[in-house]
């Protein structure tokens, strides 16, 4: 599957490679290649260390990654391989990842022209699932803040459908009406692991998107004696977006929209995986959700931006990495949830501000009595400045109170933490539209 | 320029001289010397400098308020003679609909059946234009700047202009069937001039107000003075222009 990705998005880059040969100049830029480089002083303090190198810590960066740092570099391709065939792909490239170079999406998108108000759309790749109301911007970054929201960054780290997603958008009542219905499903590969690093590490706030040929790290599992004691710890790890059973996995959902001020999206995902598959040292989580997320545009330029996701996943406790079973293994279902609001406003065209507030948990209802672990909220509050088309900056200050049992139960860690993040970011854009 | 309707509509006389208009006038009243004073109305239409009560135009204020007695802007206005004109022959200008900053501009362009429109797409993006109105499907394919012939509005009616790459572009034509039409200004009004006298349907459309809460159509006796007519569209309006708090293109 990777390979095919590599392939789809090779063949992405060739097509831009010889657009000046192809285009038709009096027809326009067709194809549009942005690079844009992510980078700043970091200044972190965590008790948890970062998830980055296998800790609990929530956060990206710990206080050993305190100075500057080069968060992203990436190559977005968007372009028109026909009128109404057209083609995207990121390529990017992190330092603190197990593989620098990487691909996080690369679809084509097939829009006929409407015959009537029914619009259908066609997506053929790897591609995010329509929830996350914050990743607008180039390359699933986010416009308002420099960290994702705890969905969104789940999101970004575990769930990358590779398959083809089919939507019908229909303009509501007459003539001038703005508002419009939007159905879509999908049927996709890939994805079946998908829960393990929620789990193992909880919830996390970050901007780090995994890429098709990255391996995470994750927290090491403790190896128990006879008796019950810990006496050692096996490294792990994970990658998150594999295929392991040969099941496709689906989703469906609705969105309403109102002009550019209002905007609900409703998604159900089950990713149907068998969790008694395993390949390549990787189990099936049978993970699915539910989410919402709705947007509206207020006076005064404020907009309100909400997202909600719950669900649960199916793994089996005492699956080794060997495939083999413990003896004492159970399967188990573990409940997830999390939310945010945000608040963010435009200030004199070219400055925002916006301030979010995240609560996240996850629950095993079925024991007794219900494990609740991973219980937390979380405050963002960015300022960012775009100077102009090429250069922004900005800061950001992230603070995430959570608890957890399992951290001092095992690992000898507080059982409550406080992480913090500052962040002085800037943003540099190059577009390269070609003929 | 004002016209002055003679005879049923044969010869026109441009100017404001009231004698020369009472002679042509009074001439005219005899059939046998019609043909003459044809030649004639034509031959010294140029010195006609007249405006009488026969041989004026008539013009229409037309505004149109919301419930609240507001001004809007931006709405169709065109009124239908019940006797058909004679068409005019010349070529009717090329209008415009122009694409800036991802819009239609003007989002309301109003054009008689017949009318040739071109749509310079100026953005420094590509747009898809499109069309499956019952009054004119087209389709300008992917393009910038000039790249498309002109296009034909040969039915009256609305057509809803689309962009196949960007879903919040919405542009409307609304193609009539007279030459008599405006576009309501900032402060509601619209003005029809040079309305050769008779009865008038007047019509207003715009994409904010609900069909059902469209005014009816008024008939309006135009003579040689101006008339005004008020529409009052009771429902409610959507909103004229959208929010930028949630877009974020520059970040």
């Amino acid at each position: 599957m990777g390979t095919l990705l590599t392939r789809l998005a090779v063949g992405l880059l060739a097509t831009v490679l010889a657009a000046p040969v192809l285009a038709d100049g009096e027809r326009g830029d067709r194809h549009e290649l942005r690079l844009e480089v992510d980078a700043g002083l970091v200044a972190a303090a965590t008790p948890l260390g970062s998830w980055t190198t296998g800790g609990f810590g929530k956060l990206r960066y710990a206080e050993n990654d305190d100075g500057l740092q080069a968060s992203r570099l990436f190559l977005e391709y968007r372009g028109r391989i026909t009128p109404t065939l057209g083609g995207t792909a990121i390529v990017d490239y992190l330092d603190d990842a197990s593989s620098g170079l990487g691909i996080t999406e690369a679809y084509l998108d097939w829009r006929p022209i409407p015959k009537s108000r029914n619009q259908h759309q066609v997506k053929l790749g790897a591609f995010y699932p329509p929830l996350s109301l914050e990743n607008g911007a180039n390359g699933w970054h986010s416009p308002f803040t420099y960290s994702y929201s705890a969905i969104d960054t789940w999101l970004g780290e575990e769930i990358r459908p590779v398959g083809a997603e089919w939507s019908l958008r229909r303009r509501l009542g007459f003539a001038g009406s703005r508002q419009e219905l939007r159905a879509f499903a999908a049927g996709f590969y890939g994805g079946d692991p998908a829960g393990t690093l929620l789990f193992w590490r909880g919830w996390g706030l970050h901007d780090r998107q995994t890429r098709f040929s990255d391996k995470l790290p994750m927290p090491p599992t403790p190896i128990w004696d006879a008796t019950g004691t810990v006496v050692g710890y096996r490294d792990q790890w994970v990658r998150p977006l594999a295929e392991i059973d040969h099941r496709p996995g689906a989703y469906v959902g609705l969105a309403w929209r109102y002009s550019s001020r209002a905007l609900v999206q409703l998604l159900r995902y089950d990713n149907r995986a068998d969790v008694n598959a395993f390949r390549d040292g990787q189990w099936g989580w049978h993970t699915r959700f539910t989410g919402v997320s709705a947007q509206i545009s207020l006076p005064a330029q404020l907009g309100l931006l909400a997202e909600w996701l719950t669900g649960s996943t199916y793994w089996i406790v005492g699956a080794r990495p060997d495939g083999t079973l413990s003896p004492r293994a159970e399967l188990v279902d573990d409940g997830f949830d999390a939310s945010y609001v945000m608040l963010t406003r435009v200030l004199h065209g070219t400055h925002r501000l916006s301030v979010r507030y995240d609560s996240f948990g996850m629950t095993r209802a079925e024991a007794t009595p219900p494990l609740h672990s991973d219980a937390g909220r979380a405050w963002t509050l960015a300022y960012r400045y775009a100077r102009n088309e090429r250069l922004s900056s900005g800061i950001e200050w992230l603070e995430i109170h959570s608890s957890r049992d399992l951290w001092s139960a095992f690992y000898a860690l507080p059982h409550a933490a406080t992480e913090h993040e500052l962040r002085l970011q800037v943003t540099y854009k190059i577009n390269m539209p070609t003929q | 320029m004002p016209q002055c309707a003679l005879d049923h509509g044969y010869g026109v006389v441009r100017g404001s001289n009231i004698l020369l208009c009472l002679i042509l006038w009074r001439r005219t009243m005899h059939p046998s010397r019609r043909v003459t004073v044809r030649l004639s109305t034509l031959s010294i239409s140029f010195l006609a400098i007249g405006i009488g009560q026969q041989c004026s135009a008539g013009a229409l204020d037309v505004q149109v308020i919301d419930a609240d007695s507001r001004a809007i802007a931006d709405v169709a206005v065109y009124a239908v003679p019940s006797k058909p004109e004679r068409q005019h022959s010349d070529p009717r200008p090329t209008a415009i609909m122009d694409q800036q900053h991802n819009a239609f501009v003007p989002h309301v362009l109003i054009v008689q059946t017949g009318t040739l429109v071109d749509f310079p797409n100026n953005d420094t993006v590509s747009h898809h234009v499109y069309s499956f109105s019952e009054a004119k499907t087209f389709e300008l394919g992917l393009y910038k700047g000039d790249a498309h012939p002109p296009v034909s509005f040969d039915r009256p009616g609305i057509v809803v202009l689309g962009c196949n790459i960007h879903d919040s572009m919405l542009g409307y034509i609304v193609v009539v069937d007279t030459p008599h039409f405006a576009r309501t200004e900032q402060d509601g009004h619209a003005a029809l001039r040079d309305l050769p006298p008779g009865e008038y349907t007047v019509h207003v459309w715009t994409p904010r107000a609900r069909p059902k809460d469209l005014p009816k159509e008024v008939v309006a006796q135009i003579g040689a003075d101006t008339k005004n007519v008020v529409f009052r569209i009771e429902g409610k309006l959507l909103r004229e222009h959208d929010d930028a708090s949630l877009t974020w293109e520059r970040y």
